[in-house]
């Protein structure tokens, strides 16, 4: 097949999950939520399709079990750190660290110790959905009351309650999405790209979808871009390798980090933050 | 005689902005004077280039006549310069002792303490500080007056001579001005030297010797008080003349009712209360935020203007445009069902930018990119918008400069004379006075009426009568 095509091919389907997850980040963000489970609800959501899918037969309801995955995940952080209050930087380390163990016990379980022969069936994920995810999340986000009235939650906690409007509702309902979202992801990258679960598979893609948000500029159409942009940079390490370079992948991992902090230490990349953006209703 | 502290042809220059255009200014020992302006006039840059927090562009700093290179606040209280900054510096959780020690620069220092003679005026000025003042006590925990004398102190530890105040009377009750300008009166005459900036004319005419206008980064006024008049000042300070609100219009039909305080449709009525007297509670209850009262009353639609205006009012990161839809998110003008229709609503904050005579660059700007006086008048916009039967409005001048308190008070008189009630609060009691029909006392959440013919004086006792300190 055509290199370039091939090239593209593995830049979208690498993208894919990374994306799903940073626009649900972003939504959460937006509400001044900082989530950093994002890791974890990815994970999560990669067992949950990987097991939805293996007993159903159906890749498609696999899709579904994902989503919920991350759906619990991002529930629990809902719990302890928007109505619990806990400080959001903590509850989120501490929810990926113990979905790591908790993902990983559950697969022995259910598969054993090898946890070998898992074939699963797979789907052929669109560009089109992806388009469709960035239309509705525009136009929620920027044309409707509800979107207006999330970013206020965001920016101005104290103004928002000010006029009415109930803080922690939406930053929960914002933090849901978000974990459907992040959900989602992990599903693609179990049924779209891999075929299979493994423990630990995520492999600090919640991570990169975070900084994914920061590059993006907690912008739907930015966050797009960096999604893409990260998935070409990857792909690129396969291209090298098809053309006889060999390139340490950690290396390629490490890049849209070294992208984001070039960019937010200084090459005039204004970007600026919910200003609300981690802090608690007091 | 020898200026205590002076600035010689000072300039600064931010960006493509002149702050600072060639400002000499000097102030002497035994003699407070007054640094008056509007916001952005440049009285705060000139303060912190003599204070070394800002380097001038050209222009030299002398204190007691010798040239010096002020290049830091450290070299500057070295040489007897101390300064009261604009808002609270003290550190929240540290007590009294500990915030001293800070600005002392070491654990133990004798600031810590209350003096234990009064040889020096400035021993005079810090024992008088320290009048109620537990060196023990959390700087959080402290009421706002001693906050103030706390900042004060701290201005003081290193043994300062020269004080530079910016605003210092902010925030304070009517008796604690007072009190503060008379401290500040006696520190001056025992050797001490003051330069007082406010944009309050009674505080300046009440304790200044000299004044000094600025204006767009440079000295328009520069003369002793008795040879100045205040609307001479006012008018320097904002380039020509005040014209007159329009005439009260009260029509008979009330508004509001809350025990003695009645509001009628076009009138302006006036809450006075001291800090913490339940005027917060008060005006939130009758702008239906809170439960009400019993028997009380305010008509709706109700329209609220909060006094901490870019936390609770506006949302600063936001557009003019997007401020405005927040908040009328139902309002027909601009939504179709769950959608907004920005065009629209840029439309119609261009209107209101015309209206109210925004000064901003178009409706898509954010509003933290505005003056405070601007921001208020987004916010009044805002109000206006909704097409109110009430407004009320809490502390609506607070950190607004004159002019845009006098226009704000004209624009208040405005929505009074096409109907609406309006009642305001201000912890300024010459504000309340000058500027409502009737006025109301409130004290310890408790409302009382004020018979027409009180004298300030009346006002005053009747706001203060059983409140300690």
């Amino acid at each position: 097949m055509d290199p370039t095509v091939d090239f593209l091919a593995a830049a979208i389907r690498i993208a894919t999950p990374l994306l799903l997850a940073a626009l649900g980040e972003m939504l959460t963000e937006r509400s001044g939520v900082l989530n950093l489970s994002v890791e974890g609800a990815m994970l999560a959501g990669c067992l949950a399709s990987a097991l939805g899918a293996h007993w159903s037969g159906s890749p498609y309801f696999g899709l579904a079990t994902g989503a919920l995955g991350g759906l619990a995940v991002a529930t629990v952080f809902s719990l302890v750190a928007i109505r619990g209050r806990v400080d959001q930087v903590i509850v989120g380390t501490a929810l990926t660290l113990g979905t790591i163990g908790v993902t990983g016990l559950w697969y022995r379980w259910a598969f054993g110790a090898e946890g070998l022969g898992l074939t699963l069936p797979t789907v052929v994920w669109t560009p089109t959905v992806i388009a469709g995810a960035l239309v509705v999340t525009v136009s929620v986000l920027l044309r409707s009351t509800i979107g207006l009235r999330l970013r206020a939650v965001g920016e101005s906690a104290v103004a928002a309650r000010a006029i009415g409007i109930g803080v922690e509702r939406y930053r929960a309902a914002a933090t849901a999405v978000g974990g459907l979202l992040a959900g989602l992801g992990g599903a693609t990258l179990v049924l779209g790209q891999v075929g299979t679960f493994a423990e630990r598979m995520t492999a600090g893609r919640g991570f990169i979808a975070i900084a994914i948000v920061v590059l993006g500029r907690w912008h739907p159409i930015g966050v797009m871009l960096a999604a893409v942009g990260f998935g070409a940079l990857t792909a690129l390490q396969f291209a090298f390798q098809a053309v006889g370079i060999a390139l340490p992948y950690q290396l390629f991992l490490m890049l849209p980090y070294l992208v984001a902090l070039a960019a937010l230490a200084g090459f005039g990349w204004r970007a600026r933050a919910p200003a609300d953006l981690g802090r608690s209703l007091s | 005689m020898t200026a205590a502290l002076a600035l010689h042809g000072v300039s600064k220059a931010f960006g493509t902005n002149r702050a600072l255009n060639d400002v000499s200014f000097a102030v002497g020992r035994g003699e407070v004077h007054a640094l008056v302006g509007e916001n952005g006039a440049g009285k705060s840059t000139l303060m912190r280039v003599a204070f070394g927090l800002i380097p001038p562009d050209a222009g030299e700093v002398t204190i007691d006549g010798n040239a010096a290179r002020v290049e830091s606040p450290r070299v500057a209280r070295a040489a007897g310069v101390g300064m009261v900054h604009q808002h609270f510096t003290s550190i929240g959780s540290f007590t009294v002792e500990e915030n001293l020690w800070l600005a002392a620069g070491r654990v133990g220092h004798p600031s810590g303490r209350p003096p234990i003679s009064n040889a020096t005026a400035v021993d005079e000025l810090r024992a008088a500080l320290w009048r109620g003042l537990d060196r023990t006590a959390a700087a959080e925990t402290l009421p706002v007056s001693a906050k103030q004398r706390l900042e004060l102190l701290q201005a003081l530890a290193t043994g300062a001579d020269i004080l530079l105040l910016d605003e210092p009377t902010a925030l304070l009750a009517p008796a604690e001005i007072e009190a503060l300008l008379a401290l500040l009166r006696s520190f001056a005459r025992g050797g001490g030297a003051v330069v007082l900036i406010s944009h309050k004319l009674s505080d300046v005419f009440a304790v200044a010797d000299r004044i000094t206008v600025l204006r767009r980064g440079r000295v328009v006024l520069e003369g002793r008080r008795s040879e100045l008049t205040s609307p001479e000042v006012a008018a320097a300070m904002v380039g020509g003349e005040i014209e007159p609100p329009p005439a009260p219009a009260a029509t008979g039909a009330v508004r509001i009712e809350a025990g003695p305080l009645r509001v009628q449709a076009g009138e302006v009525v006036g809450i006075a209360a001291i800090e913490g007297n339940g005027q917060r509670s008060l005006l939130r209850a009758l702008a239906g935020l809170e439960p009400m009262a019993s028997g009380w009353r305010s008509e709706a639609p109700v329209a609220f203007l909060p006094g901490d205006r870019t936390t609770e009012g506006l949302i600063a990161g936001f557009s003019l445009t997007e401020n405005l839809v927040l908040g009328h998110d139902r309002d027909a003008r601009w939504t179709r069902g769950p959608w907004i229709d920005w065009g629209e609503a840029e439309r119609w904050m261009g209107v209101l930018i015309d209206r109210f005579e925004i000064k901003a660059g178009s409706p898509r700007v954010p509003v933290s990119s505005l003056s405070g006086g601007n921001q208020q008048k987004v916010l009044f916009a805002k109000i206006a918008a909704s097409s109110p039967a009430v407004v009320i409005a809490e502390n609506p001048t607070r950190g607004l400069d004159f002019k845009a308190t006098v226009e704000l008070h004209h624009e208040l008189r405005r929505l009074a004379s096409t109907g609406v009630a309006v009642l305001f609060h201000s912890p300024d009691l010459d504000e309340v006075l000058s500027h409502s029909d009737r006025v109301v006392v409130l004290r310890g959440g408790e409302l009382l009426p004020v018979r027409s013919t009180a004298t300030r004086a009346e006002v005053g006792t009747m706001m203060a009568a059983g409140v300690g300190g």
